[in-house]
């Protein structure tokens, strides 16, 4: 499976690797119709909207179309200019980390100061900076190759970058943001090679560190504890969720059918962004679930043999990239369906690729569209050519 | 990109697959959760969803129509939308509250107030803020849209007749739950029995999918009465005038089929406009002709007649002296309105004499007497089952002391109700025979009791012919081509211990044609205070109206001569009478 397109002629190969970009185009179609189904009734009641009821139909469109875009600008990019560029990247990452923290530039919605107002979207800096965090911590695991078993010269820089980037997301706050990016941090570290033992004591530390902040902040422990029984407090803190339940429930093997959700009525807040899925699960019952599930896992294998071809032609960066990558979309899918599945605490992520939201949307294309430079490069260096 | 390719780099295979294995463990552990949550735990899970969701509502029944004998709406249930809110999911601009404010004629405060928020509770998510609105109203609230504003279809009682039949009909409460009259009395079957069906509603209040149909609503039953609307309207309009006329207190009208007991009319006034009760007092709505009761007077002077004819001891022509007009009973003196030297016991009739009346009834046993006027049916309810409705009072006649003998005789010292006098003269319209009565139309007649025998009810009848003869207290009542049997009472009212000196209550109640009677009238007008008082010049020429009118409208046949024939034997009437 992994190195089936290495027989035959290398020249005859396809451009493309086929099963991710299918897996990617099933996963955006099915989550624009499903955004649709989730926000018709919302957006035909909300004053915001105009009671216009494709109102988040035709924004989610908006957003494919501008990832679309973005997508094939980002993939014409060669690996190198990336890589060159990474630590700039990095800073515009920071820099918009601190501009939202502005009164004034940044938006509060919720209580939390997640949004730059960018005339007629809401740009989100967190979702950008989980890019750059990638791409930033590759080109880092690559630069300290060599130091990856030291400390301080190779562990200590990482742990002060991870602290302030992670500083700067608790003062949003965006706690989902800051575990996907600690997650996609530490798997690239283990992926490049890092000293076993320096990464034990990188886990402990994160565990508690996460469990401090946990205890620091009572709406957090109210959070973290009340997915373990929604019922107890089903009209409070376990609202959310126990309407989350409820749409599995009743979405059983096959769904109630497209269109057929009650849950999405106003009952499920967040129909359309963070619980998505409990929608699709109750309009398409678990044949829909199980399809999402099994998307993001061929994306994931996909993301990693990509990155173990690069790695055998020794392109240590773009291995670290599309494996990172893999394990950005794989954790954040793996949260959020964990979170409407009630497995895992409620938090602000969204499902990628498939949840309402422009910044989310142009993020995960430009993702994908690294993802699949790389696998061109691969390519080319394959048919004989020099990228 | 030779910078990648440094000496110490080196990207271990067996970690990439370590991390790309937890990464699909994890996933198959959400389908495996997915799967747990969808097949085997979504009973719990939509259990749990129904409570939410899920909602049994009501569908409110039409309430039956109560109609006349002839099938004439008297009462309809019209549909009206009642507009309701679920004051959390309330979210309306002030320009949208100050608009359905004007369009349901409700102070914008009070609607602020009643979607206030902070009163807030389980029981909170259903608030009416307007009942019984017409659909066209309704309509423009629907037009505003403001989510959490809700109509629901309910049914308002409607009065064709208004006050003409308000008294007999009573009404309902804003619920619909008869509160008076034939509504209260009925209710069990003019109230349908509300459906109710399972739906799915949307978290604001929103039906979005039937589910099932618990129970269908079912109608109510129409209840058609015995009353005639065209006599109905006869006797209200005659009433009416009358008692503006005289400047009466108030007044009633009954008016029985003779032959079947059924109640063809009844009426009271003052009246009352059902179908706007907005600051009616309570006592306006009082059916007195069923709920309160009178000392009757004179009217009850043939009964005992009736009771000293079965008797035995005297015939209609055995003399009573009279004179001198007074009549002493230890202290107590009984007088005659007309003084006479001796009558006939037709003429204690004809004249209403109240010492012929006393003479006779001390000639009985107090137990003859008291029987008869317990078989007429005083002291006892008529059974029509019409709430509030009162017996009487009939004393026991070991009670008795002579002189309460002598002035029962002419009705005082007893009450009674006007429907109850009405049907006791059906003793002498049918031959001896106590008609029950009813408010409801008959399809067949119920069986009477013999209570005299034909001989007694036929010599009472035709002293009571006399009445409305010249010489008789009442030719007033008399009737161009029929016979009329009937008996005036003007009886001075109750007050403190005693009598009041000039507050009277006039009564007339007769049948005719006498004989064939179709219809026995009783007409009661109280305290009339524009001069004249007797029962012979106030009520008389009602009940002439009314018992013309009827008889007309059902074409009855005539059973005596033209007039002209009678004006040759007419001779002065008596001035006024007793």
């Amino acid at each position: 499976m992994i190195y089936q397109h290495d027989t035959g002629n290398p020249r005859n190969l396809p451009h493309f690797d086929q099963s991710l970009i299918w897996s990617a185009i099933f996963l955006l179609s099915l989550g624009l119709v499903m955004v649709y189904s989730a926000s018709i009734s919302i957006a035909e009641a909300g004053r915001s909207t105009n009671g216009y009821p494709a109102y988040f139909l035709v924004r989610h469109g908006a957003y494919l179309a501008a990832g679309l875009v973005a997508g094939l600008i980002a993939f014409q990019i060669p690996m190198r200019l990336w890589q060159k560029y990474a630590f700039h990247l990095f800073l515009l990452g920071v820099l918009l980390l601190v501009l939202v923290l502005v009164p004034g530039i940044g938006r509060e919605v919720n209580g939390s100061r997640r949004w730059i107002s960018l005339l007629v979207v809401n740009f989100q800096p967190s979702e950008f900076m989980k890019l750059f965090m990638v791409i930033y911590v590759a080109n880092y695991t690559v630069r300290k190759a060599a130091y990856l078993g030291n400390f301080r010269k190779g562990f200590l820089p990482m742990l002060i970058v991870m602290l302030m980037v992670g500083l700067l997301l608790l003062l949003e706050p965006d706690f989902g943001s800051f575990v996907v990016i600690t997650a996609i941090m530490m798997a690239i570290l283990f992926l490049g090679g890092i000293n076993l033992k320096l990464f034990t004591g990188l886990i402990g530390f994160v565990v508690m560190g996460l469990l401090t902040l946990i205890w620091v902040e009572p709406y957090r422990m109210q959070r973290f504890f009340g997915f373990l029984d929604p019922w107890d407090d089903p009209y409070g803190k376990g609202y959310q969720l126990s309407h989350a339940l409820i749409a599995f429930g009743r979405g059983e093997w096959l769904g109630v059918g497209l269109g057929g959700s009650v849950e999405k009525l106003f009952y499920l807040p967040e129909a359309h962004t963070d619980f998505l899925l409990a929608v699709i699960a109750e309009e398409l019952g678990f044949a829909g679930v199980a399809t999402v599930v099994a998307l993001f896992a061929c994306l994931i294998i996909r993301a990693f043999v990509i990155g173990r071809q690069a790695a055998l032609r020794e392109r240590f960066f773009p291995a670290l990239l599309a494996q990172g990558i893999g394990v950005w979309l794989g954790v954040q899918a793996f949260i959020n369906m964990g979170v409407n599945m009630g497995v895992l605490p409620t938090k602000g992520l969204t499902l990628p690729l498939m949840s309402f939201g422009g910044s989310s949307i142009v993020v995960s294309c430009l993702a994908l569209a690294l993802l699949l430079r790389v696998d061109w490069e691969n390519r080319q260096l394959m048919k004989g050519y020099v990228v | 990109m030779t910078s990648s390719r440094l000496p110490y780099i080196a990207l271990p295979a067996g970690r990439s697959r370590l991390l790309v294995a937890l990464l699909l463990l994890g996933l198959a552990g959400l389908a495996g959760r997915a799967a747990y949550l969808q097949g085997m735990h979504n009973g719990f899970l939509q259990q749990k969803g129904e409570s939410r969701h899920s909602r049994v509502i009501e569908m409110s029944a039409h309430r039956g129509m109560i109609t006349d004998r002839h099938g004439e709406p008297l009462a309809i249930s019209t549909p009206v939308e009642s507009v309701w809110s679920s004051p959390q999911d309330v979210n309306a601009t002030p320009e949208q509250l100050k608009k359905l404010a004007s369009l349901i004629g409700t102070d914008i405060e009070e609607v602020r107030k009643r979607l206030d928020g902070s009163q807030r509770g389980p029981g909170r998510d259903f608030v009416y803020l307007k009942r019984h609105l017409p659909p066209d109203v309704a309509a423009k609230v629907v037009e505003l849209n403001i989510p959490g504003i809700f109509l629901k279809r309910e049914y308002r009682r409607y009065y064709p007749a208004g006050e003409l039949t308000a008294h007999m009909l009573g009404f309902t409460d804003v619920d619909d739950n008869g509160q008076e009259g034939i509504e209260l009395a009925w209710q069990d079957d003019l109230a349908g029995q509300p459906g109710s069906r399972r739906v799915i509603k949307d978290r604001k209040g929103r039906i979005v999918e039937d589910v099932e149909n618990i129970r269908p609503p079912r109608s109510g039953r129409n209840v058609a009465l015995s009353i005639d609307s065209k006599i109905q309207y006869l006797a209200y309009r005659e009433l009416k005038q009358a008692v503006e006329a005289n400047k009466a207190k108030a007044g009633g009208i009954v008016v029985l089929d003779a032959q079947t007991g059924e109640v063809m009319a009844l009426v009271n006034l003052p009246a009352y406009n059902p179908n706007n009760r907005v600051g009616m007092k309570g006592s306006r709505f009082r059916n007195r002709a069923l709920t309160d009761v009178f000392e009757p007077g004179s009217t009850l002077k043939p009964f005992t007649i009736a009771a000293a004819l079965e008797a035995g001891g005297i015939k209609p022509d055995t003399v009573f002296q009279t004179a001198p007009g007074t009549f002493s009973i230890g202290k107590a003196t009984i007088r005659d309105a007309h003084k006479e030297d001796a009558l006939t016991v037709a003429q204690v009739i004809q004249k209403s004499s109240n010492i012929g009346s006393a003479k006779i009834a001390l000639s009985l046993p107090p137990q003859a007497l008291w029987e008869m006027l317990s078989d007429a049916g005083f002291g006892a309810p008529t059974g029509t089952g019409f709430p509030g409705e009162v017996s009487g009072k009939l004393r026991p006649y070991r009670t008795w002391r002579p002189i309460e003998q002598a002035t029962m005789s002419y009705g005082h010292g007893i009450s009674v109700s006007l429907l109850q006098l009405a049907r006791a003269y059906t003793l002498f319209s049918s031959a001896g025979e106590l008609k029950p009565v009813s408010l409801l139309r008959l399809d067949t007649p119920m069986e009477g009791k013999r209570v005299l025998s034909r001989d007694t009810a036929h010599a009472v009848s035709e002293m009571l012919e006399m009445v409305a003869q010249p010489g008789g207290t009442a030719p007033q009542a008399r009737i161009d081509g029929y016979r009329v049997a009937g008996k005036t009472g003007t009886a001075h009212k109750p007050e403190g211990n005693g009598y009041a000196k000039n507050r009277y209550l006039s009564t007339f109640v007769g049948y005719a044609p006498a004989s064939s009677p179709r219809f026995v009238i009783a007409v009661m007008l109280d305290e009339p205070s524009a001069g004249k008082y007797f029962g012979g010049a106030v009520a008389a020429p009602v009940f002439n109206r009314v018992m013309a009118g009827a008889l007309r409208i059902r074409n009855v046949p005539h059973d005596a001569p033209s007039t002209s024939v009678m004006s040759i034997t007419a001779a002065l009437p008596l001035k006024g009478d007793v």
